[in-house]
């Protein structure tokens, strides 16, 4: 059977989450947010328990491993390079987050667990595959960097929203149904 | 003749280290044709390509191929008609400081204090070195092989009392079922037995060292090379984990005499297989191999 392959604007909608089955690619173009740090996640649970304001609005948004290098030169971000991280070791707090932001594509490298993927279920959202080790190819997607939340951070911890055009095509690995590329038998 | 010098370390370990990250080793790149042209599950193959897109990208553009550069890891052996002319670990710290100040684009700082979780470009014992005699010779071979998060994680070693082969081998699977998605796939499995605590993790590197489809010297060895790439890649976990038959590329076993005690230790790398390699020689030729 031939891979279905889609170009879709991102933020993704939850509808637009919902028409994708696993297996299927993405091309994705518009806004999403990035960051590789397990402190990031921990203070975004801290947000949705009022410990501190959010440093940018992710309601709704799309929100990725994926590590960066970013440096302003000339009053402007350039961004150097961005890749994924391995998701599972956010996997005890990707539920909350999910649920409580209304996360409707997640997405990095590895995949993430049950508890996620009935979270993902529950909001109408997807998790994207990005090739590890694609940092030459993810970066020509880049277009602009639009904003950058909690500096205080180190580089590739701190939340990065980025313009992106014709990024991937990534796969969805974990679909908006329940079904998750990573959940195998493992017979040997 | 004054031997090796320091200023020739110190630009050649840096040398090794920022050309690993920018391209894959051939073996690898073949590996992953290879792959391709067997893998039955069609995103597998679609995964297999785009890494070798990705690969060639980075390797054209001379950009990263991973924003994960790793930390810095080097195997030298050293011949013992080698005469040096400066501080042999001193040249590779000073060689990474300065890689780090100048390198293009910069490099995260990914080096950490296992204590205080603090990360930065500099720490205890780092660049990661190990040193071996060779007899006979007068040359250093140097392999720089970066350890990053995705591979690193997932290495694992234990002790059994006079294992037979089906329990060392259960043990391998049982370390790559952990493993899964994880560390990049098709990984490269290292496999160490035997010897000491320590020399069996030193195996198990080193065999990840080996270029991919050079089997074990020893025909049992090979033949339990064989037997657990097939049971790896029928593990289904595939191309970055998102199923196939392309779990690994290659499994290599390297073994040594012990006691009863028997140590097996589990080790990989991902895809990329990041490594480079030269020799620096007594009348002050440098060898690029890889």
């Amino acid at each position: 059977m031939a891979i279905r392959t889609h170009r879709l604007t991102f933020p993704l909608t939850a509808e637009s989450a919902r028409s994708l089955c696993a297996g299927d690619m993405v091309i994705m173009s518009g806004e999403i947010v990035v960051t590789a740090g397990l402190p990031t996640h921990h203070r975004l649970i801290g947000c949705l328990n009022g410990v501190e304001p959010m440093p940018m609005n992710l309601t709704g948004a799309s929100v990725f491993h994926l590590g960066s290098y970013s440096e302003e030169k000339d009053g402007e971000l350039q961004l150097h390079y961005i890749n994924p991280t391995t998701s599972t070791r956010f996997n005890a707090l990707m539920p909350t987050l999910i649920t409580g932001f209304n996360w409707h594509a997640v997405g990095g490298k590895g995949g993430l667990d049950r508890p996620c993927v009935e979270a993902l279920r529950q909001v109408g959202g997807v998790y994207l595959s990005f090739l590890g080790g694609g940092a030459a190819l993810h970066t020509q997607a880049i277009r602009r960097v639009v904003e950058v939340g909690w500096s205080d951070m180190l580089m590739h911890y701190r939340l990065v929203r980025l313009e992106v055009e014709e990024m991937g095509p990534v796969t969805v690995a974990i679909d908006a149904h329940g079904v998750s590329l990573y959940e195998i038998d493992g017979a040997t | 003749m004054t031997g090796i010098g320091f200023d020739t370390i110190k630009r050649v370990t840096a040398d090794l280290y920022d050309r690993s990250l920018r391209f894959i080793p051939a073996d690898s790149k073949v590996a992953l044709r290879k792959a391709d042209g067997i893998e039955t599950n069609e995103t597998a193959r679609h995964t297999l390509r785009t890494m070798i897109r990705s690969a060639d990208a980075a390797e054209q553009s001379w950009r990263f191929v991973c924003s994960d550069s790793g930390v810095p890891v080097y195997v030298i052996k050293v011949g013992t008609q080698v005469r040096f002319s400066g501080n042999v670990r001193q040249a590779i710290v000073e060689g990474f400081a300065d890689l780090v100040a100048s390198i293009q684009p910069p490099l995260l700082p990914h080096v950490t204090n296992p204590l205080t979780l603090e990360r930065g470009h500099s720490g205890r014992h780092m660049p990661i070195v190990t040193f071996d005699m060779v007899d006979d010779c007068d040359f250093i071979d140097i392999t720089c092989s970066p350890k990053a998060l995705g591979s690193g994680r997932w290495s694992a070693m234990e002790i059994f009392s006079f294992p037979d082969l089906p329990t060392i081998e259960a043990y391998v699977l049982d370390v790559v079922r952990k493993a899964g998605s994880q560390p990049c796939p098709p990984v490269v499995v290292g496999v160490g037995i035997g010897g000491t605590f320590d020399y069996a993790c030193k195996l198990a590197k080193e065999a990840t060292l080996r270029p991919i489809g050079q089997p074990h010297p020893e025909a049992m060895v090979a033949a339990m090379e064989e037997r657990l790439l097939a049971a790896v890649n029928r593990t289904g976990f595939g191309p970055m984990g998102t199923g196939g038959d392309s779990t690994a590329t290659a499994v290599h076993v390297d073994y040594a005499a012990g006691h009863g005690f028997t140590p097996v230790a589990v080790t990989f790398n991902c895809w990329i297989n990041r490594r480079t390699r030269a020799r620096l020689y007594n009348d002050g030729r440098v060898e690029i191999i890889e």
